[in-house]
């Protein structure tokens, strides 16, 4: 929320999206997530496939949209297995999470970051980043080494479950 | 008042009833062109972000855009400290105030929706009148011609009972800001009328928590991060306190043990280190337990105890008499190991902590309850230590002036004979007029509103003014509430929304929200305060509740001069200042209410609550005996209780969801996005007995009425249990109110004049539909 | 569910017509002993090619939200798929009216021959095109041959409108193997999926349960067969009947194909 706060996407349009994690994989019905939004590949596939080159990596790693480029041919939002790029209907383009790009220029965090109250969303810098259990592919995210995402997953905690009966 | 200014925003004002649909603000696209038309390129799909750059080449990002400093003023632990970005005149983005530790930085899921929520297209834009309640037949009216209706309806009933007793005021939490107090301000300018008084919220804890102590005083939450052990007792951090989890996690860190005891899985149990889930309203046995073992073993805090407190002897007796850890265990459901782990976990352990939440206490005997967590929490030497405490709520930041509240009676009022306390959670100055008084307002439990209205006569509540509350999502037993607004004259809600209550209403006045209004914010639960500026023009005619009051005034005096005393022009800013005192200043270490433009200030005040062991019990000690509980038709030890007897097949749940609060949010088109619809939840065992599969649809129902909606399947429900978030869909006729009935809790008559109400004590059943 | 993607489902469907029609019509005049073409023979074949191929390029731009920046597609040779997919088209394109122009009376010189050649290429193209990691199911060789079929069923029975006596047969040859060819592959991809990841097993399911794939197996491939069994020859309607089928297959492509971001929180 603090994302469309910032941006005012239309219906739909959401670039940063929690989803519930599968009682497989954490069995307490809708009480683990990933918050997701765009992963910033280090081979994104979106900048691959996108004819006219509307996407452009930066230095610091994020992966830009350049919205006066787009034809909305939709290329990207198919390829890229996450769902990052999302259409526009209003104004017929695709469209994703940008990092909040103007906001790190301007030393700030970007809005996700900032508004988390305990610190799940995080801005690392891969190059020196080693958390002991930190994984980049945690079950229910697909697996892409060929784009390698730039995100890292800790992997929720259980609870020790006591009472009458199973949990 | 006419709010047309030069903004852009107001340029498309227009006056039809029909146009009122999404015209102002600038939206966002239109914004874009605009910004692309003034040849400023916009490289991302908002141009919003685009950093000015100055001419030396430095990125300055807040130079373009004029910020203000606001609070959230909901009922909400957090009460967190906003700053609003404001560009022509409209609020682009908002994000926490950094300079809060408890904010810090970032707001919630709910507060995130406040950009929007101005410039809803579903919002209240003028005063409009309803013929014939819950037709949908609205007709736009000036504010002169609703004052009208409404001023002569006031004068028809004080004509016709001689008093102004057939006037009800139903008022809660619906905006805590300061001002927002000149409600009952407004009441009081009129005469002696009818308060629906009590607190549906956290009253018979209050009362516990001052039978034992003296005053609800809660340690800084902050200070958490020292806790060794903390229990999280009936109360769901993740979803009501966000802001305070951090502090919990830090403390995991840090090595200490998190416990989650509730009937519900919930998000924070989620995230405990161990997460009991005890029978639902048992929790005062397995108190019960793990203090009889903690006497048994020894470890209790023998000096605390002989040093602070009065009763121990008695309490030890009840428990060595009456209280086993198998009984305890039998009781709640929790294994007779677990409890005496913990419990001697808890005593060992320097400090431990216990968060009592409000879920807790909404049973038949949540107050004694409390009272039994209470003594657990002091007989372990944990009262008044950084870290430690037993933890509900707090009042102490909030000594203002109550300027609005504090009105007085017209000249020549009558209402009920003889001087009586108004008593509230929130009443901070009570009744202190002289001994000239002969008369006070009618006080009645709004627990119970629904059920007061059909039983008072003499006179009979003839007509209900309705702000900051919705009784028809809020209050108990909707069928019974529709039976009762039958027997209402006239209903007047104030509101943002067309929800519930303002669908059942006469006359709707429209509100401000938080940017268009001026006044201040404390909270319950940490030390912090902010202010609340105007940061943007009330959108189309809407005013704030003191604005509305003086807008009544006037027209009450030009009706009939001298029958309102509430000033008839205000300055709404002038208001606000006017709720400083030097308490205030003192306590913030602030010299002026103007230093708050700057960021929210934190009270001077020690972490730990009861620091200096100067309880405000009549002993002046912490009291496991308490006279004063007795007096109150108590028990005078913390004695168990039993649940409320089960009178449908299974118990029924209606906690807080993590999209809204009560009626407020949920409703957004932004937040539906996320939280499209409302849901039933019950495991898959209860499921499989019913012949019930994930998706199907079902009816909830028993003696009450009936709820029919969508099921999920949920490990984290308790077998037994249906579980529904209370929320208002719009568009929907989910409202778990139609299934909760008014029983009352134990207690909350002493301190906040009326018992509480048992929530959570409810039974139904469930069938596919 | 994604997308239907209707303007793409014509585009691709048609153009692939186009080159498919550009390739038989080749191969067939040039295994042909030379013979009296019938006046402005290829014209009439130029023509009909790039009816198929103008109309599913008008048709391709309902589908961008920016039609009128389509010429910036070029822009990313180097990396993108798509960008050769379109110079392959324009490519085409060109050839073909320059095949309108010259080869006015016959068909199947060196002009004929090169469209053919970026033909083929333009479908590997688009096969790489269309197989993007979004959609597991096919992020692999599996489009090319699906548009390869498309391009060789409509190709083999709209050539037929413009072959001699003494070629139908090595037509009805073609076009029959390629019918029974498209049976094996779309009855046994779906049986392929269910035996892979997640998604593969979604689309797998997505497919199975959809009266497009059914309809284009039943009207696109089954029907077509007996009608050729039963007629020896390949009547001037019969494309008409397969295009129904491809049309229904390519719809069911784009809508029924599940894509991976469906499944985010689930096991993989």
């Amino acid at each position: 929320m603090a994302c469309k706060n910032q941006y005012h996407q239309p219906e739909k349009v959401i670039w940063r999206q929690v989803y519930p994690i599968d009682e497989q994989i954490y069995p307490f019905t809708e009480r683990a997530f990933y918050s997701l939004a765009c992963n910033h590949c280090e081979n994104p596939t979106c900048l691959n496939v996108c004819p006219v080159k509307a996407y452009y990596k930066r230095e610091d790693g994020i992966v830009v949209h350049e919205q006066k480029k787009c034809i909305g041919c939709g290329n990207c939002i198919r390829s890229c297995p996450y769902g990052a790029p999302r259409y526009n209907p209003e104004l017929k383009k695709a469209e994703k999470c940008s990092f909040c790009w103007q906001r790190i220029d301007a030393g700030l965090q970007p809005q996700c970051v900032q508004s988390c109250p305990v610190d799940a969303l995080q801005i690392i810098d891969l190059a020196t980043f080693n958390q002991p259990g930190a994984v980049q592919y945690p079950p229910g995210f697909p697996k892409q080494p060929k784009l390698n995402p730039s995100v890292r997953f800790m992997l929720p905690r259980l609870p020790k479950t006591i009472g009458e009966e199973d949990i | 008042m006419n709010h047309a200014t030069e903004e852009n925003c107001m340029k498309t004002n227009s006056n039809a009833p029909e146009e009122q649909g999404g015209i102002c603000p600038l939206s966002r696209r239109r914004f874009v062109k605009g910004l692309l038309a003034a040849g400023v390129m916009a490289n991302l799909p908002c141009g919003l972000l685009r950093p000015i750059r100055s001419e030396a080449g430095e990125i300055v990002y807040e130079g373009s855009y004029e910020t203000f400093r606001n609070a959230c003023p909901r009922n909400c632990y957090d009460t967190c400290a906003i700053k609003t970005y404001v560009k022509d005149g409209v609020v682009q983005f908002i994000e926490g105030a950094t300079e809060s530790t408890f904010t810090r930085g970032g707001l919630c899921v709910k507060g995130y929706g406040y950009t929007r929520r101005p410039y809803s297209p579903d919002r209240i834009k003028y005063p409009m009148v309803q013929q014939g309640r819950g037709s949908g037949n609205w007709k736009r009216v000036s504010w002169d011609e609703a004052m009208d209706r409404i001023a002569g309806k006031i004068l028809e009933i004080q004509d016709k009972d001689d008093s102004l007793l057939g006037m009800a005021l139903s008022k809660y939490s619906g905006n805590f800001g300061i001002t927002n107090y000149g409600v009952e301000g407004m009441m009081t300018s009129l005469g002696y009328t009818t308060r629906l008084t009590g607190t549906p919220c956290w009253p018979a804890g209050i009362d516990a928590q001052n039978f034992d102590m003296g005053d609800m005083w809660c340690n800084d939450p902050e200070d958490m991060v020292n806790a060794r052990y903390v229990i999280l007792w009936g109360g769901n951090a993740a979803w009501n306190s966000v802001h305070s989890v951090k502090y919990i996690y830090e403390a995991q860190r840090h090595g200490a043990k998190i416990v989650v005891i509730d009937p519900v899985l919930t998000q924070m149990a989620a995230k405990a280190d161990e997460y009991w889930q005890i029978k639902t309203s048992t929790d005062g046995a397995l108190a019960l337990g793990m203090a009889r073992y903690i006497l048994e073993n020894d470890l209790y805090d023998r000096d605390w105890v002989m040093a602070n407190s009065v009763g121990f002897e008695e309490f030890a007796d009840y428990l060595r008499n009456n209280i086993t850890v198998e009984w305890a265990a039998k009781e709640s459901g929790i294994p007779a190991q677990n409890i005496t782990e913990m419990a001697k976990e808890f005593a060992t352990a320097k400090p431990a902590t216990i968060w009592l939440g409000y879920g807790l206490q909404r049973h038949v005997n949540g107050g004694a309850t409390v009272r039994a967590i209470d003594a657990l929490v002091a007989m372990t030497g944990n009262v008044g230590k950084i870290g430690g405490g037993a933890r509900y709520g707090h009042l102490r930041t909030w000594g203002f002036n109550y300027h609005a509240l504090l009105q007085k009676q017209p000249e020549g009022a009558k209402g009920v004979p003889g001087k009586a306390e108004v008593k509230g959670d929130f009443n901070f100055t009570g009744d202190d007029e002289g001994a000239a008084l002969s008369y006070s307002d009618r006080s009645l439990n709004i627990n119970k509103t629904a059920q007061v209205i059909l039983d008072t006569n003499d006179p009979p509540i003839r007509m209900l003014w309705v702000a900051c509350k919705n009784p028809f999502s809020q209050d108990f037993d909707r069928n019974k509430m529709v039976k009762a607004f039958e027997k209402l004259e006239m209903v007047v809600t104030v509101d943002q929304f067309f929800n519930e209550t303002v669908n059942m209403s006469d006359i709707v006045l429209p509100v401000t929200t938080l940017f268009e209004e001026w006044t201040i914010n404390a909270s319950y639960w940490h030390y912090w305060l902010s202010i609340n500026e105007r940061a943007i023009q009330p959108m189309y005619e809407s005013k704030s509740d003191i604005q509305i009051a003086a807008t009544l005034s006037k027209k009450m005096n030009t009706l009939r001069p001298g029958s309102c005393t509430f000033p008839t022009e205000i300055d709404s800013r002038e208001w606000m200042i006017k709720e400083f005192n030097q308490g205030i200043y003192d306590l913030f270490g602030i010299k002026s209410w103007e230093d708050l433009k700057d960021g929210p200030a934190k009270a001077k005040m020690h972490q730990a609550s009861w620091h200096d062991l100067k309880f405000g019990t009549p002993s002046g000690k912490y009291e496991f005996k308490s006279k004063l509980a007795e007096e109150w038709g108590h028990k005078a030890l913390p004695e168990y209780v039993a649940p409320r007897e089960k009178n449908d097949k299974y118990r029924l749940l209606t906690p807080h969801t993590k999209f809204g609060l009560h009626s407020q949010f949920v409703n957004l088109d932004w937040t539906e996005e996320f939280n499209p619809k409302p849901f039933v939840y019950i495991h898959p065992k209860l499921a499989a007995e019913k012949d019930i599969k994930d998706g199907d649809t079902v009816r909830i129902f028993n003696s009450i009425g009936e709820v029919t909606t969508t099921v999920k399947l949920s490990t984290v429900v308790p077998a037994d249990a249906i579980l529904m978030y209370e929320a208002w869909f719009k568009n929907n006729g989910y409202n778990v109110q139609n299934v909760v009935d008014d029983t009352s809790s134990d207690m909350g008559a002493y301190k906040t004049g009326q018992p509480g109400v048992a929530i959570h004590d409810q039974f139904a059943d469930v069938a596919r539909v | 569910m994604s997308n239907m993607e209707m303007p793409l489902v014509v585009f691709s469907v048609l153009s692939q017509t186009a080159i498919g029609l550009v390739i038989i019509n080749t191969n067939r005049q040039w295994t042909a002993k030379p013979h009296l073409a019938h006046l402005q023979e290829g014209s009439r074949q130029w023509g009909i090619v790039l009816a198929f191929l103008v109309t599913g390029m008008i048709a391709s731009f309902f589908h961008l939200g920016h039609p009128l920046q389509a010429y910036t597609t070029l822009k990313h040779l180097s990396n993108a798929w798509l960008s050769w997919e379109l110079l392959g088209i324009a490519v085409f394109l060109g050839l073909a009216l320059l095949g309108l122009l010259t080869e006015k009376r016959n068909k199947s010189g060196m002009i004929s021959f090169a469209t053919a050649l970026v033909g083929l290429l333009t479908l590997l193209f688009m096969g790489m095109t269309y197989s993007p990691p979004g959609y597991p199911a096919i992020n692999n060789a599996l489009p090319l041959v699906f548009f390869l079929l498309t391009a060789l069923l409509l190709g083999a029975s709209c050539s037929a409108w413009f072959a001699p006596p003494e070629k139908r047969a090595w037509l009805l040859r073609i076009l029959s193997v390629t019918l029974i060819v498209g049976l094996v592959v779309y009855l046994i991809v779906p049986c392929v999926w269910l035996s892979g990841g997640t998604v593969m097993k979604q689309t797998a399911w997505a497919w199975i349960l959809s009266p497009l794939y059914w309809g284009r197996i039943g009207i696109g491939l089954v029907l077509p067969l007996i009608l050729l069994w039963r007629l020896q020859d390949i009547p001037a309607w019969l494309p008409i009947i397969i295009l129904l089928g491809e049309l229904m297959g390519r719809a069911g492509f784009f809508r029924d194909t599940v894509h991976a971001a469906g499944n985010i929180g689930g096991l993989y």
